[in-house]
């Protein structure tokens, strides 16, 4: 739930997704579920000479079980607001 | 599933576990993320030769094997000349 | 010492609650480490990091099948969502 919290917060921001095949996805995130799968728009490719698959693909859905990484900027997190979100967690779920 | 609804209908591109690319128009979906795509077909890319389309036909694909699904641009899509797109085909899921 | 800090961890996930905000080591499926800050962190192990240097462990082979001496390739991010199905394990750095 924090987690999937958290993606919300990044909504309409740049973020690249690197996934467990080694494909490396970056786009604006348009939403997120509770699984952690995500849609992204207007992506491209980190690679495309290496990964020329999605050079006609402009939104993607991505399953949140194939991600291994998501990278941001750093600009886009409040880490303080974040550590405390986690504790509330943590003390609530009696994690 | 919500993130999809804007596919329906759509040319999508569906990259598999295994790393098989399959593309068609996306005619049903479910919360499991099954598909059903008309007119699929599978693009083999190899790095000898151009990619290979194989029809498929009517396709119903299980949730489970989907990695991501691509909304794919048709213009764009039209104009690239796929027999000269030669790459390694995308490697599996794996971690 | 020891006795606050078993006063305090009486579960696998309590080490890592006590690492927020601090540095972190992780090992990860795929011959991967990486270390950062913690900022969040779930049941799954999901985290997110900041100041991340990973390293990748790779072992190339040559055309006869030899195994080649280890090399390391690493790259530093500023911002990192990991997904807890990759963790092996997650340890406080000093």
């Amino acid at each position: 739930m924090l987690i999937f919290s958290f993606f919300k917060t990044l909504t309409d921001q740049v973020i690249t997704v690197e996934l467990k095949n080694d494909l490396c996805i970056t786009g604006t995130l348009k939403s997120v579920d509770q699984f952690l799968n995500i849609r992204l728009d207007g992506i491209r490719v980190e690679d495309p000479e290496r990964h020329p698959h999605m050079l006609a693909v402009k939104n993607v859905f991505i399953r949140g079980s194939v991600v291994r990484y998501v990278r941001m900027a750093a600009r886009a997190v409040d880490t303080t607001l974040l550590e405390d979100a986690t504790r509330r967690e943590a003390h609530n779920t009696g994690k | 599933m919500a993130a999809l609804d804007g596919f329906r209908d759509q040319l999508v591109q569906v990259v598999l576990y295994d790393g098989r690319v399959i593309v068609g128009k996306l005619k049903g979906n479910d919360n499991f993320c099954n598909l059903i795509l008309s007119d699929s077909v599978e693009r083999e890319y190899s790095s000898d030769k151009g990619v290979e389309m194989i029809p498929l036909g009517l396709y119903m694909i299980k949730g489970d094997n989907i990695a991501l699904i691509g909304q794919v641009d048709e213009d764009k899509d039209g104009s690239l000349d796929y027999s000269e797109v030669m790459a390694e085909p995308l490697a599996e899921i794996r971690y | 010492m020891e006795d606050a800090v078993n006063a305090t961890i009486s579960e696998p996930l309590d080490i890592v609650k006590l690492s927020l905000g601090e540095r972190v080591f992780m090992k990860m499926r795929g011959d991967r480490t990486i270390t950062g800050t913690l900022h969040a962190y779930d049941a799954h192990m999901n985290v997110v990091l900041s100041n991340v240097e990973e390293s990748i462990h790779i072992v190339d082979v040559n055309e006869d099948g030899i195994p080649q001496a280890p090399r390391v390739e690493r790259r530093s991010l500023e911002m990192l969502f990991v997904r807890g199905d990759g963790v092996i394990l997650l340890s406080p750095t000093q």
